[in-house]
């Protein structure tokens, strides 16, 4: 499913939740931020839209997931080459953290995700956008 | 209709909520996606968080049964609801399920099912108290458009007033002058 915010900052952000009330907020979050929002039910899903050729600027995966979880899936996309796209793990588990990071996530935020902290990182991927388009 | 009485009261019921715990400030931040173009955002989020939270506990009495001191299962279970309270900022259900992942910790089958029954009694008493809260808010018209237009009456009458006492004072002309005696 894509979300598509008015105003787009042209950002392709994919959203890999599968709790309903989780990927509603987050998702708002990032419309709010004006980027372009892909949903995935868990890591499987995520893993096939990049099989599919589907491009994306930053992921932000969900951690346990049915099917495939979010560094199970990283693993996956990371092996498909791609590397540039930023892949951020976001969780409510405390032991999330190392789960993430140690398959190749850039960043891990604890859930529950603040407007504060997605900011920041939405505009890095601008920013790095911008760059590589110079 | 008063609505300031119905506003005062759902601002009542927020407050209450917050004060005792039941939410904290990530509610904050849905409430602040809610706009013009989402205007029910907040009930709907609440909606779906019930319609999770529900099925989550559903499937966890179904694991304690059907897996009898599978601590790892259940935590996972758990684990799940978690996120799904702290995405909406159910606080005192969100302590509920960590104290059920620490009974999980130490494998304490009374302790997790302890903790569960009073999850589930946090879970009811939330739905109960946010049922009322959005009963009230959807009998109290939204601020924007009933103070709006309060605010409106209120600018155009202090500019009424204004431009009438400018034309007087055009025609009285200066205190001083008024106020001397034709020679």
């Amino acid at each position: 499913m894509e979300l598509k915010a008015k105003g787009s900052t042209s950002i392709k952000a994919l959203l890999v939740e599968d709790i309903g009330v989780c990927r509603l907020v987050l998702s708002t979050f990032l419309l709010r931020l004006h980027c372009e929002v892909t949903l995935a039910m868990n890591g499987k899903e995520a893993v096939d839209l990049f099989l599919e050729g589907k491009k994306f600027d930053i992921v932000l995966f969900d951690k346990d997931m049915p099917v495939m979880t979010g560094p199970e899936a990283i693993v996956k996309i990371r092996a498909m080459g791609e590397t540039d796209v930023k892949m951020v793990g976001v969780s409510a588990d405390d032991h999330a953290m190392e789960a993430f990071m140690s398959v190749g996530a850039d960043l891990f935020v604890p859930k529950p995700m603040r407007m504060e902290a997605l900011g920041p990182i939405i505009q890095e991927v601008i920013n790095k956008k911008k760059n590589d388009m110079v | 209709m008063d609505y300031s009485n119905l506003r005062r009261q759902a601002a009542s019921l927020k407050k209450g909520l917050f004060d005792q715990g039941h939410l904290d400030e990530q509610f904050r931040q849905v409430e602040d996606l809610q706009d013009e173009a989402s205007p029910n955002f907040v009930e709907e989020v609440v909606v779906v968080f019930f319609k999770d939270s529900g099925r989550l506990i559903s499937n966890l009495e179904q694991a304690l049964e059907k897996y009898p001191r599978d601590f790892n299962r259940w935590d996972a279970y758990m684990q799940q609801l978690k996120g799904s309270c702290s995405s909406i900022g159910a606080s005192r259900m969100k302590n509920e399920c960590m104290s059920f992942r620490d009974n999980c910790g130490q494998r304490s089958v009374e302790g997790c099912m302890g903790s569960l029954q009073k999850l589930k009694r946090e879970h009811a008493i939330l739905r109960q108290k946010l049922e009322s809260y959005f009963q009230v808010t959807l009998e109290a018209p939204p601020c924007q458009s009933w103070c709006h237009d309060r605010w409106i009456i209120s600018i155009n009458l202090l500019t009424d007033v204004c431009m009438f006492t400018m034309q007087l004072l055009r025609q009285v002309g200066p205190a001083g002058a008024a106020t001397r005696p034709a020679m």
